[in-house]
């Protein structure tokens, strides 16, 4: 090789490597970056001790308009209308009435209950094309990867010390990840969707195979996949214990952008596509690690223990601890299945279930809702749930689209937007013992209340699920 | 933050293992604000402390006066396990504590509770259970804590060094949190973010949301 040739592998860098050179200030001589922060979202959940703490010190918010506060864990999705003062429960009160007011306090921009964009921030932020390729982005949330599906460099951070220095400074500190290209490349068989993917990702790499890495979805399959799925398959990268996952900006990411409020516009748009256009990883740039996966071996994936990589394909059965060489995996799936009141060997497809959830910062978006009330138009469901959707603006586009009246004829329950029952702050949660087949991203135990069994899935398989009162494989499910 | 050289204090036993951070700051008092008058003093331990019908337990050398004003907490192996809690550290810190001796912590609250300028030192479970007998012998006895030279000093005079990381000791010393740390590079934050701004003139805000 000569000379020409090792400096353009020298140079090829990947797409983190380029937005995440891009925001060092210095580097601290224990080899920490300190990044500057273009934009942060922050919650109500745990925020409260990071404006407790600024106020002590006396300390403000450096940039308060690169901040956008967003009330969505603790919100109920019924009786919006009654405000505050109409949430029951005192300490769900509490911390709404905290948010509005340390957001007004720190002169933090806010989506309240009642803003016309509320919803939640993983949903909200890409919506409004807040969420830009090329960014920096922190958020006091784990599922914060879920804005690198728009080409950005997304981190979560802690609720307390983390954010109150994002606040403080527009900066953080952090320590450069390695980096893993995760290549899917073909077509997606009929019924197979992101959330497919994402959970073969999970199976493959475990729940800690990605930590300390940051990932980046790459393949013909992640090119071909709708702006709704990327951000399903990025938002669940920290189930495979990465913090960051990134995709590349593309035309789809542009056609989207190009329809949002806050995307640039006119002549500053052009500035900003040109600069997007050189973001994508060059040719010959290389990776710390490097996974592949075949589309065409996906099929219709569900959770049967209380772990996200506690999953397998719908036709598949309930797995038998003891086949796990791994002694530490063999003896989490036994607890796991002991938790889940699961028999080894049991068809997944005959696991009888008490109710379904659709809703979560991983498939709550437009293409989600239309996916689970194609399923379920015309079909009465055999079980109670609820359909919550991510924002406002995907509940009115619902609505518009007339798929709330598919909902609510099926059967299920048509709510307000809000992270609802995906981990319960908002008091809305399975009951002890039930058994619940949800579009979210976490099964652990207690995850959606005390005692609740969850089965993740995508948005059509819950819906068969709720028709059928039992895992389904939507694939089967005859014409009504 | 309150800088951290050497401490002679009053030091309490709290023999129980993996005190967890629910246990430091229970679940209910979670998502209470932080203000002088109302911080976490009461809830640190609170059910370790006191019993269902608040009544204090007499077992609890917290509850005993003979130890005075303690600052320093004689802990047992694995606190401040369980979930990542932020408040945990601030319950510590509120109840008066400045530091902690024990045979172990859990990682992240041990992280937390640095930022906070409160010193978790770790010494082997011999010299610790050593510990517990010299104050619980003579209850009020101080021990002192030399951050620079990097040592203990038990009632009986008894010296014993520990580890800990050297920027993290710089850090204590000179009382800087991370926000101190990071404002003194705050002209290169300013410089960055006025090129930033040029370059990239499109970056959303939201004054107007
Ligand atoms: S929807 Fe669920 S996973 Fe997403 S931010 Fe809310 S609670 Fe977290």
């Amino acid at each position: 090789m000569h000379m020409e040739g090792i400096d353009t592998m020298l140079s090829a860098r990947t797409l983190f490597e380029k937005v995440w050179g891009e925001h060092i200030i210095v580097t601290s001589p224990q080899g920490e970056d300190l990044l500057y922060v273009d934009f942060n979202y922050l919650n109500e959940g745990g925020s409260f001790l990071a404006f407790d703490q600024l106020r002590l010190e006396g300390r403000t918010s450096r940039r308060p308009e690169q901040h956008l506060a967003i009330t969505d864990h603790y919100l109920p999705t019924i009786n919006r209308a009654a405000g505050v003062e109409g949430i029951p429960n005192p300490e769900i009160r509490n911390v709404v009435a905290m948010m509005a007011g340390n957001a007004a306090d720190f002169g933090l921009p806010h989506l309240n209950m009642h803003h016309a964009k509320q919803g939640i921030a993983h949903v909200v932020g890409p919506e409004l094309g807040i969420s830009q390729p090329g960014m920096l982005i922190t958020c006091n949330d784990s599922h914060t990867a879920t804005h690198g599906a728009m080409g950005a460099c997304a981190i979560p951070v802690g609720a307390s010390n983390q954010l109150r220095h994002v606040v403080a400074t527009q900066t953080v500190w952090m320590k450069r990840p390695r980096t893993m290209r995760i290549t899917i490349d073909g077509a997606l068989g009929t019924g197979v969707t992101a959330k497919d993917v994402i959970l073969s990702i999970i199976r493959q790499t475990g729940i800690g195979g990605g930590a300390g890495y940051a990932f980046e979805y790459a393949g013909s399959t992640i090119r071909g996949m709708s702006m709704e799925g990327r951000l399903t398959i990025c938002n669940m990268s920290i189930e495979a214990g990465a913090r960051i996952g990134m995709i590349a900006p593309d035309d789809i990411t542009f056609a989207h952008l190009a329809q949002c409020e806050r995307a640039p516009k006119g002549e500053h748009w052009d500035r900003a596509l040109a600069y997007w256009r050189t973001l994508p990883t060059d040719p010959g740039a290389v990776f710390d690690r490097e996974l592949h996966l075949d589309a065409a071996t996906v099929a219709p994936m569900v959770t049967w223990g209380t772990s996200p990589e506690d999953c397998s394909p719908i036709d598949g059965v309930v797995p038998d601890p003891s086949s796990f060489d791994d002694h530490e995996r063999s003896r989490h799936v036994g607890r796991a299945l002991e938790y889940m009141q699961l028999i080894p060997a049991t068809p997944l497809s005959e696991i009888r279930i008490d109710r379904v959830f659709i809703g979560s910062c991983t498939n709550s978006r437009i293409e989600d809702l239309r996916a689970a009330a194609g399923v379920l138009r015309g079909r009465k469901v055999a079980v109670p749930g609820m359909v919550s959707a991510g924002s406002s603006e995907v509940k009115r586009q619902a609505e518009a689209e007339g798929l709330h009246r598919i909902f609510l004829e099926s059967g299920l329950e048509w709510r307000d937007s809000g992270c609802a029952m995906c981990n319960g702050s908002n008091g809305e949660i399975v009951g002890p013992g039930q058994r619940c087949a949800s579009t979210t991203n976490r099964n652990f135990e207690g995850r959606q209340g005390r005692n609740a069994m969850t089965h993740i899935m995508s948005p059509a398989m819950v819906a068969a699920a709720a028709i059928m009162g039992r895992l389904t494989d939507v694939r089967h499910l005859t014409s009504p | 933050m309150q800088p951290f050289t050497i401490l002679t204090a009053a030091a309490v036993p709290l023999p129980i293992a993996k005190i967890d951070t629910g246990m430091i700051l229970p679940g209910r008092y979670m998502r209470r604000h932080r203000r002088p008058g109302h911080d976490y003093s009461e809830a640190f331990l609170h059910d370790v402390r006191f019993d269902e019908n608040e009544q204090p337990r007499p077992e609890c050398a917290l509850n005993d006066a003979a130890y005075g004003t303690p600052q320093i907490l004689l802990t047992d192996a694995d606190f401040g396990c369980g979930s990542s809690r932020e408040g945990a550290a601030y319950a510590v810190m509120d109840y008066g504590f400045r530091a902690l001796i024990g045979p172990s912590f859990a990682e992240i609250f041990y992280g937390n509770c640095l930022q906070n300028g409160i010193l978790l030192v770790t010494l082997d479970e011999a010299v610790i259970h050593q510990l517990w007998a010299a104050v619980r012998a003579r209850p009020g006895s101080e021990i002192t804590i030399d951050l620079p030279n990097q040592l203990v000093i038990d009632p009986a005079g008894a010296r014993h060094s520990f580890d800990i990381n050297p920027l993290r000791k710089e850090r204590l010393i000179l009382g800087q949190d991370d926000i101190s740390v990071t404002e003194s590079h705050g002209a290169e934050i300013v410089a960055f973010e006025a090129k930033r701004r040029m370059a990239f003139p499109w970056l959303p805000i939201t004054s107007q949301a």
